[in-house]
């Protein structure tokens, strides 16, 4: 058995109702495969008892969920109301053109995905830019050259 | 049970007075007055509230409520759209809503018709849409299985798909995908929707979004009979109705019976009808010519060469019953050959008895029971799905289920049973007498006294006690089995599948074989007199509650039916019989149902004759169960016992569905998990299994099987014996791991 099949086990025995350790298990698995693949949700629900179509629904509804793989570092720029309002549509601009791609895609090296997200909690500090999910705040369009070259170094 | 107290409302200012807690749309119906729902459905469990059809407004309560979310209190006051402006404007809001992204395609729709939304926005939502935008397009329609087609632009998420397959079916395969506009019907990965359940879907939703694949473009709902009729197709008997077009069934619905089948059917009962039309149907009495040839002859002919094989047997004539005979069938050939011939000797496809009858309840009782035992090696849903779709429900319901391999149980569970007012015991598996050991269990149990404990046997076949009872009565005398046998009559589809039959057919001189179809006539009958399927007789059926059901002729076949030449055939020796299954019935029902049913009563949803008195069965000669292997030793990888079993979707019907291929079991044998590791066999390898022959099988790990047997369908098994080895395939592309062949 894998590992993490054990360690789904032992997320569900936290739980009053052991369904309740599908979401913490679906970012076990994504963290394992980066994504969740088919071959991850499987996975996941074996070790939970449900069905693949049951996780795959679950994961389906959250944003935060891949279903479809993404690159080994993840920008996620907030375009929500108070973001929007101190300019992340150019901060967005900023990383299309710096990385060529557009929201949803990665690099054709398969290092960087650039995404557009909802309000992330950060409104009083935006533009909120999270990079692998540590936030960035007050990000300037003219920051990105700086942000993705830092990130392309970390390798 | 103390009596729920009542409550007095006001909807739509007329007063009625229903139990407390009763749902909104039911006591709106007790008043004559219609909620119109798309999503409320109570056999789905508590109401989700998704579509907003049935918004009312409640006196007190200042917004429009979802009427099916509801139920009854004291005094309270409800408009619906019928008198309140404000519930009939937040109705025709909720369609124009729901049809923004509809396509409206209904020209080129299943459903166009028969349509709840045609229907309820013809009655309640706007004549003309305000909607210039265009509409969401997708891919349609997708296959979500052989049998069933998906279009997601029609569907109207009211998730009455996915609470069947979540909280009815229990198989968790048809999901919501995505969120808000997006959302979407789907299966995992374009896996097609495999569950023995799946077409209930399919009469669920309210829409064209889920239809069948083999109705679709088939008929109009105003060029279609529906024929209220049950299904033939196990012990059950699940009420139905066959949909025909210009003489042909075209599809099978549901006919709800609350205590039988509450509306399911499953996906053999629903999708097999095109066994009607396989492409080696019989349509003319044949003849053998050479040794593997026939010839097709005339009715006349056939009779005649059948008269001529009656009379050259001189009496040494074996009958081979299928057990899904009407009644009246089996009546009328038991008077034809045992009263015209002195022709006693049968060979029956099951024991059956009638000492259950003592603890006879409705098969919905299970639904609510408080424990449910389940005793025998063999699937519920094999011999009898909707009993497991019951079995489910009590579940749900905070029942415990207790699964057995045998009859035995532990002091615990025996006090347990004794002191339960609502107790179930099912017997699913070989032996068992026909009901008959059951009986003895729930006798000692005290069950006699309690009418909310019942026990249920699962037989093999559709109508076994039926066809039993009616041979017996069509005579009162009994003889041993003729040596050599002159002719063996072969009846039904089942008994000319049968190895044991075609096994008996060796020895005798002659064979006539009495079935649909040429693949099952041909290389051992000397003449075939045509069958007709369940869906073109008349007559009935006894069920596993020994309710006694009508079969009514959905369409005319393409052959006389059994009865009609019976009857004439019994003529030539002197045995008069109604070629009518009402005035066969009607003679039965003196003998064996003591002169108080008629083909009338039986009617279009039968009732449950009241429980008998409880008689000890007769004793019979003992077939031991065979005993489980003795576990293995630690290192030594023993034999297994085979455990052959007949999956539900095998046999003659099914295999004449092309459609169906994709829920016949795959080349399996199922292993417990003590017994894999035992063998390094995982889930999925390759693995050999090896009695007098060999075959190589994939292995399934099943975690609820006992130790010690290799579980293979019937079809699968072939010809291996009793025990087995189980080993790993040696593959000389991986190493073998020094698994020893
Ligand atoms: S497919 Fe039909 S039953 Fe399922 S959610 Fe859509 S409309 Fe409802
Ligand atoms: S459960 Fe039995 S009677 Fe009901 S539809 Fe299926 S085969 Fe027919
Ligand atoms: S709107 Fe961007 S963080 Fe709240
Ligand atoms: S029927 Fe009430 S919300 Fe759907």
């Amino acid at each position: 058995m894998s590992t993490l099949y054990e360690e789904i086990r032992e997320l569900m025995a936290v739980y009053p109702e052991p369904r309740s350790a599908t979401l913490p298990a679906l970012r076990l698995a994504q963290e394992k495969h980066g994504w969740l693949s088919p071959e991850a949700l499987r996975e996941a629900a074996e070790g939970l008892g449900e069905t693949p179509a049951y996780c795959m629904a679950v994961a389906s509804f959250y944003d935060m969920f891949h279903l479809a793989p993404v690159g080994r570092h993840l920008v996620e720029v907030c375009t929500n109301v108070s973001c929007a309002l101190v300019g992340a549509q150019q901060v967005l601009e900023a990383f299309e053109r710096e990385l060529g791609v557009r929201p949803g895609e990665t690099t054709a090296d398969g290092e960087v995905t650039l995404r557009t997200v909802e309000c992330l909690g950060g409104c009083g500090w935006a533009t909120i830019v999270a990079l692998d999910h540590r936030y960035r705040t007050h990000v300037q369009p003219a920051d990105v050259g700086a942000i993705v070259e830092e990130l392309r170094a970390d390798g | 049970m103390s009596a729920p107290e009542n409550v007095t409302l006001t909807i739509d200012g007329r007063v009625v007075e229903v139990p407390k807690g009763t749902g909104l749309v039911e006591t709106a119906a007790v008043a004559g007055i219609e909620i119109p729902v798309f999503c409320y459905e109570p056999r789905l469990g508590p109401p989700v509230g998704a579509c907003r059809m049935c918004l009312v407004e409640v006196e007190g309560i200042p917004k429009l409520q979802a009427g099916c979310t509801l139920t009854a209190q004291e005094g309270m006051v409800v408009g619906t759209g019928a008198t309140s402006e404000k519930a009939a404007e937040g109705q025709n809001a909720t369609l124009e809503f729901i049809l923004v992204n509809h396509p409206l395609d209904c020209p080129v729709c299943d459903k166009g018709g028969e349509c709840p939304l045609q229907d309820l926005t013809f009655r309640y939502g706007p004549g003309q849409t305000r909607m210039t935008f265009p509409k969401r397009t997708l891919d349609k329609p997708i296959p979500i299985s052989p049998t069933i087609a998906l279009d997601r632009e029609r569907c109207i998420l009211c998730y009455r798909c996915t609470r069947f397959s979540e909280s009815v079916a229990e198989d968790g395969q048809l999901v919501a995908r995505n969120r808000g506009s997006m959302s979407m019907i789907a299966t995992f990965e374009d896996e097609p929707y495999r569950d023995l359940f799946s077409g209930n879907v399919i009469e669920l939703c309210p829409v064209g979004a889920l239809t069948s694949t083999q109705y679709r473009f088939e008929a109009r709902p105003w060029e279609i009979q529906n024929v209220p009729t049950i299904c033939g197709l196990c012990p059950v008997g699940c009420n139905i109705s066959a949909t025909t077009r210009e003489g042909k069934v075209k599809r099978i619905l549901s006919r709800n019976h609350p205590e039988v089948d509450q509306g399911w059917l499953c996906d053999k009962g629903r999708f097999a009808y095109p066994h009607l039309y396989a492409e080696d149907r019989i349509a003319t009495p044949l003849e053998r010519v050479r040794r593997r040839g026939f010839g097709e002859i005339s009715w006349d002919d056939g009779l005649d060469r059948a008269e001529a094989l009656l009379r050259g047997a001189g009496g040494r004539i074996v009958t081979a019953l299928s057990g899904s005979e009407t009644i009246e069938e089996a009546y009328a050939l038991g008077r034809l050959l045992r009263v015209g011939l002195g022709a006693h000797s049968a060979v029956l496809p099951e024991a059956t008895s009638s000492a259950l009858d003592a603890f006879r309840a409705p098969l919905s009782s299970i639904g609510h029971a408080e424990v449910v035992v389940v005793i025998g090696e063999e699937r519920v849903a094999d011999r009898a799905p909707i009993v497991g779709l019951w079995i489910k429900q009590a579940r749900r319901n905070g029942g415990d289920v207790v699964e057995l391999a045998e009859p035995k149980l532990d002091a615990e569970l025996e006090q347990r049973l004794r002191s339960s007012d609502r107790a179930v015991l099912i017997w699913s598996g070989r032996a068992g007498g026909g009901g008959a050991r059951l009986a003895e269990l729930a006798h000692s149990l005290g069950f006699d006294g309690k009418p909310g404990c019942s026990a249920f046997h699962l037989p093999a076949t559709p109508n076994g006690r039926g066809v039993a009872e009616a041979w017996a009565a069509a005579a009162d005398r009994d003889e041993a089995n003729p040596e050599p046998i002159g002719l063996l009559i072969v009846s039904g589809d089942e008994a000319a599948a049968d190895p044991a039959v075609r096994a008996l057919a060796e020895k005798a001189e002659h064979v006539l074989a009495i079935t649909m179809y040429h693949g099952l006539a041909v290389g051992w009958a000397d003449l075939v007199l045509p069958a007709t399927s369940y869906l073109e007789r008349d007559g009935s059926f006894v069920n596993l509650e020994g309710r006694v059901q009508r079969l009514r002729r959905s369409v005319i076949p393409p052959v006389p039916d059994e009865l009609g030449w019976i009857s004439k055939l019994a003529a030539r020796f002197g045995v008069e019989i109604s070629p009518h299954a009402s005035l066969v019935f009607a003679e039965l029902a003196e003998t064996v149902y003591g002169g108080e049913a008629s083909f009338g009563d039986v009617g279009e949803r039968a009732p449950l004759p009241a429980r008998a008195a409880y008689e000890p069965p007769e004793p019979r000669p003992v077939a031991p169960i065979p005993p489980p292997a003795a576990a293995p030793a630690e290192h030594f990888l023993g034999t297994l016992r085979l455990l052959r079993y007949r999956p539900l979707f095998s046999g003659p019907t099914v295999e004449r569905v092309p459609e169906l291929r994709f829920q016949r079991p795959a080349a399996e044998v199922e292993l417990a998990a003590a017994d894999a590791e035992r063998r390094q066999i995982r889930n999925g390898d390759s693995v050999t299994v090896r009695s007098e022959s060999i075959l190589t099988l994939r292995a399934r790990i099943d975690r609820r099987l006992p130790p010690g047997v290799a579980r293979i369908a019937e079809e699968h098994a072939r010809d291996l014996g009793t025990t087995v080895e189980v080993s790993r395939s040696s593959n000389p592309f991986t190493s073998a791991g020094g698994e020893r062949a």
